[in-house]
């Protein structure tokens, strides 16, 4: 049982970061209706322009504020010369767009900060905390811990953000009524760059984690690619939706990995291990099934 | 005037139905194929067939598939390399469990297998459209290869799920050669191809077209929506099924489940966007685009680094076509969404008009 | 919204017509949507081959209606009865099956489909061929595309739309794509025929088109045509009777005279600022 307990919360904990990246994709989907495939694609890129930075000899504030730079510019330029050019396209042609951004930035970055595997150190280590340890017999890292701290602390400022500034307002405005956007002041180009840099910050703090968690390499991307299954369960639109929809996956993919494969194994012999390689989708797909609109998505019915 | 449609003018509705009722495409078409079945086998080398012509027809073949389902029903899918892997496999296992069986029947079961597969994994269509339908097809993708690299009965218990293709048999004849593949292989996507066109230009094309375009219209209208898209999945990954097999049995000859990746998925929706959505020919022009940019990337690059002095390493090469590959898809969807196909098609346009401007 | 009565010039309805029995019975309809009552306590009828108007401002529930009854929307409470028997829950495909076609009051064509594979489309719950006679160019499959194809070319005569049969009906301009729709619908040669503003946004010249195709298919096929339209003129001059809605009530019924003598229908209509 103690065991169980142990798996659940480091899976909740990893289920976090997985939050984090999701809340990116709803910050944007929310504002312009983008479904933003390169999200993931931009995690990588955060980390990378800070490990890229660092080795060029920034300390790590400075190469934060550098890739925090870079993120910004990469956002405005994104929604310039790809979304704009798009406006009256259907949403579909949108996301197959944003796979394209995600393949450009997979290649671009690389080139640009280096594609060897590489560590970085925020100064956090990743070991369990002793008096857990001590008094409950279980391993719980202080890294994820820190990592879960964070998170709720980016979230908690989105939401205020959201709430009490008039660009939180206006962005808020936009994801309900575009015309309503228009007549608080903002034009609606300078609400989705806003939008672009808010999303590229979070795929910083996500990078960062992420990054010091597992190194700065490829496959970040794929890890972020869960994030869209943490979509569906919590439903596009929803910030709440992302956190609990992360923490649901993040649980279920570590406890499946944990005892499922014996049962198989018992049944066909064989190593059945890997599942959370695919738990995440499969999930959500059967949940899909039962309840299409999400979590806390509104069912919808086509106006004709 | 070298290319004319005016003054055909068709005396029947009948003639007007034809596979391809403009004469110049019918005489292009012909000719096109009696090149590929006569001219080519006595021109091409063995490095023509065995890494350019097969893998061009087989995922021409897969991507036609993707667009039976993407492009023509309106159904996104990123798992046509998953359906690929279940036609390898299931053709594979079929020549190995079952005694005596031809081996085109082999690769029709393996279509129907992947069919199968298809429809079970198009089951949430019924409920989601667009990007929420994208992320249930990864599941698909994820999912399948794990089952092929995991089960070992799949493989006939080898390592880590590689298998190896069966001889190739038909008729006591051992299609041996690269040439003999090849015109294997184009048969198949010849005939493939064809019933996708009468496919497309039947009521089933209209339905699924209909579907895509507008759906509360298309049941309005009496199309059974279930029924429909399921028919698109079912079709499609028959089509990227008897690719995979192809891909085993004609191409590789042995093939591990990873081979099948996400990255091949992506590759063969390029093809089609690249190609041109919905277009029968677009899913021919984007399959050669796409296998021979980095054919060309490879050449061309360590060419150009040599010309200005700069550093080159092939990881670089690596880089440049994945942000090039990134850039084309962005480049098309916004300048020419509907493709090389369309290109072409403008071009007939103005060959309409050729050597007269106006 | 004006209730005079000369903007158009039309023939009334051929005195020949006869006006059959109820055909479709609607009974306490209500449709909300979360908290949006679109409809509330709605009854009224159809009478076969009669043109039955329904008329109403903006949000007053009339598209809802239609999609009640061709099975888009379902009410929560209510009954309908449709020749006789009565249905809770259908689908769309099968009230199409059943005879009942419809145009939208925002253009539901299938953009990237030619017009004459728009109208091709209307005949597909009359084609039996299978997917795997289609793929063969098989058996059915060949005759079937001829015989539909005849049957789409009437429409298109009909409809005086040869010269746009092979045009995408996105490059369409706005009236012949309402005209097209009309086709669509038509080819299913459909008993019953709902019509969501056919003629909204049109000049008086294609208004005056699209009555006569109205006034000719009721005539010629017998079809009954329930009509949503904001012209009263043309409201008033091709109905037989008309139904009135104001915030998802029924608040007038009755042929065109009587309606336009109701008081709470004139109240509706200047209280609503037309
Ligand atoms: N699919 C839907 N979802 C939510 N509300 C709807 C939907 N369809 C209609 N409504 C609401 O129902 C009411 C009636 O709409 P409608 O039938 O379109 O009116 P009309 O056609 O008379 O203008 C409106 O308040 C509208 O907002
Ligand atoms: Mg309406």
């Amino acid at each position: 049982m103690q065991f169980f307990f142990e798996v659940l919360i480091g899976g909740l904990l990893s289920g976090i970061m997985y939050s984090l990246v999701a809340l990116g994709f709803v910050l944007i989907y929310k504002a312009s209706g983008v479904f933003n495939f390169a999200q993931g694609a931009m995690v990588y890129l955060a980390a990378l322009s800070v490990v890229g930075c660092m080795e060029k000899g920034a300390p790590l504030w400075l190469a934060l504020i550098l890739a925090f730079a870079v993120m910004t510019l990469f956002g405005i330029a994104t929604e310039k010369f790809v979304l704009r050019k798009l406006v009256n396209q259907p949403p579909i042609a949108l996301f197959m767009a944003t796979i394209g951004l995600a393949f450009f930035v997979e290649g671009l970055a690389p080139m640009v900060f280096g594609s060897d595997p590489r560590a970085l150190d925020l100064g956090i280590v990743d070991e369990p905390i002793e008096s857990i340890l001590e008094s409950a017999g279980m391993v719980i890292s202080k890294f994820d811990l820190v990592a879960a701290g964070v998170a709720a602390v980016l979230v908690t400022s989105l939401a205020l953000f959201f709430q009490y500034t008039r660009i939180g307002r206006a962005l808020r405005a936009v994801a309900d009524d575009h015309q309503a956007a228009l007549s608080i002041g903002i034009p609606l180009q300078h609400i989705w760059a806003i939008v672009w840099g808010v999303a590229g910050f979070v795929a910083l703090v996500a990078g960062m984690l992420w990054g010091a968690r597992n190194g700065v390499q490829f496959a970040l991307t794929f890890t972020a690619l869960k994030a869209l299954p943490v979509l569906i369960l919590g439903g596009f639109t929803s910030v709440p939706g992302a956190i609990v929809g992360g923490l649901i996956i993040g649980a279920s993919e570590k406890l499946a990995e944990i005892y499922i494969p014996p049962v198989m194994q018992s049944l066909f012999g064989g190593n059945f291990g890997g599942i959370e390689g695919w738990f995440p989708y499969v999930l959500a797909l059967l949940f899909l099934l039962v309840r299409p609109e999400g979590l806390f998505g509104e069912r919808h019915i086509d106006r004709v | 005037m070298l290319y004319r449609e005016a003054g055909q003018f068709k005396t029947s509705y009948a003639a007007d139905q034809q596979l391809f009722p403009i004469r110049q495409d019918r005489i292009g078409v012909l000719l096109l194929l009696a090149a590929a079945f006569l001219a080519v086998p006595g021109m091409a080398s063995e490095y023509w067939f065995s890494a350019i012509l097969i893998p061009f027809l087989i995922f021409a073949l897969a991507a036609l598939g993707l667009n039976i389902l993407t492009g023509y029903a309106g159904q996104l899918s990123l798992g046509s390399a998953a359906f690929m892997a279940v036609g390898a496999y299931a053709a594979y296992n079929f020549q190995l469990r079952v005694e005596g069986i031809p081996i085109l029947v082999s690769f029709a079961l393996a279509g129907l297998t992947a069919a199968g597969v298809g429809v079970l994994f198009g089951l949430p269509s019924l409920r989601i459209k667009g990007f929420y339908l994208a992320v249930a097809t990864l599941a698909a993708q994820f999912f399948i290869v794990w089952c092929l690299t995991k089960f070992p009965w799949l493989s006939n218990n080898s390592s880590s799920g590689v298998i190896s293709a069966q001889k190739v048999e038909i008729l006591g004849h051992i299609f041996e050669s690269p040439r003999e593949k090849y015109l294997l292989v184009l048969t198949v996507v010849v005939l493939m191809a064809l019933a996708a066109r009468n496919l497309v230009r039947t009521s089933t094309g209209r339905a699924w077209m209909a579907v895509r375009d507008m759906d509360v219209a298309a049941s309005v209208i009496g199309i059974r929506l279930m029924p429909t898209k399921l028919l698109a999945f079912a079709v499609s990954s028959f089509y990227c099924g008897v690719a995979g097999a192809l891909y085993a049995f004609c191409y590789l000859g042995s093939v591990e489940p990873d081979g099948f990746s996400l990255e091949m998925s992506f590759k063969i929706l390029f093809m089609i966007i690249i190609g041109g959505v919905g277009s029968i020919l677009g899913s021919f022009l984007g399959a050669a685009f796409i296998l021979l940019l980095p054919i060309f990337l490879d050449v061309g690059l360590p060419w150009l680094a040599e010309l200005f002095h700069l550093p080159f390493s092939t990881a670089t090469v690596s880089h440049i076509q994945t942000l090039v590959f990134g850039a084309l898809i962005m480049f098309f969807l916004i300048v020419e969404p509907h493709g090389l196909a369309r290109l072409w098609q403008i071009a007939k346009e103005k060959l309409r008009l050729w050597p007269f401007p106006h | 919204m004006n209730m005079k009565l000369e903007t158009l010039v039309i023939d009334p309805p051929a005195p020949t017509r006869k006006i059959g029995g109820v055909i479709l019975d609607l009974q306490n309809i209500s449709l909300r949507f979360g908290g949006v009552k679109a409809l509330t306590d709605i009854s009224f009828d159809i009478r076969e081959h009669e043109i039955r108007a329904i008329i109403g401002p903006n949000g007053a529930g009339k598209s809802s209606m239609l999609n009640v009854i061709n099975g888009v929307y379902h009410p929560q409470e209510g009954r309908i009865v449709f020749r006789g028997q009565e249905r809770r829950q259908m689908e769309p495909h099968m009230a199409a099956t059943q005879g009942i076609a419809r145009t939208f009051q925002n253009i539901a064509l299938f953009k990237g489909m030619t017009v004459l594979d728009n109208i091709m489309t209307g005949r597909i719950t009359k084609m039996k061929s299978t997917f795997v006679e289609h793929a063969l160019w098989f058996g059915r499959a060949r005759q079937e595309e001829l015989a539909h194809r005849r049957k789409a070319e009437e429409v298109i005569d009909f409809l005086e739309i040869q010269h746009i049969r092979k045009t995408p009906v996105g490059r369409l301009p706005y009236g012949l794509q309402k005209r097209v729709e009309l086709g669509r619908a038509l080819a299913a040669e459909p008993s019953m025929l709902l019509l969501d503003e056919p003629m909204a946004g049109m000049n008086v010249e294609e208004k005056q088109d699209m009555c006569r195709f109205i006034l000719d298919v009721n005539d010629q096929f017998g079809t009954t045509i329930v009509l949503i339209e904001h012209d009263m003129g043309v409201v008033m001059d091709i109905s037989d009777r008309v139904v009135v809605l104001d915030y998802g009530k029924k608040i007038g019924d009755g042929v065109p005279d009587e309606v336009k003598n109701n008081e709470e229908v004139i109240k509706a209509y200047l209280g609503a600022g037309h």
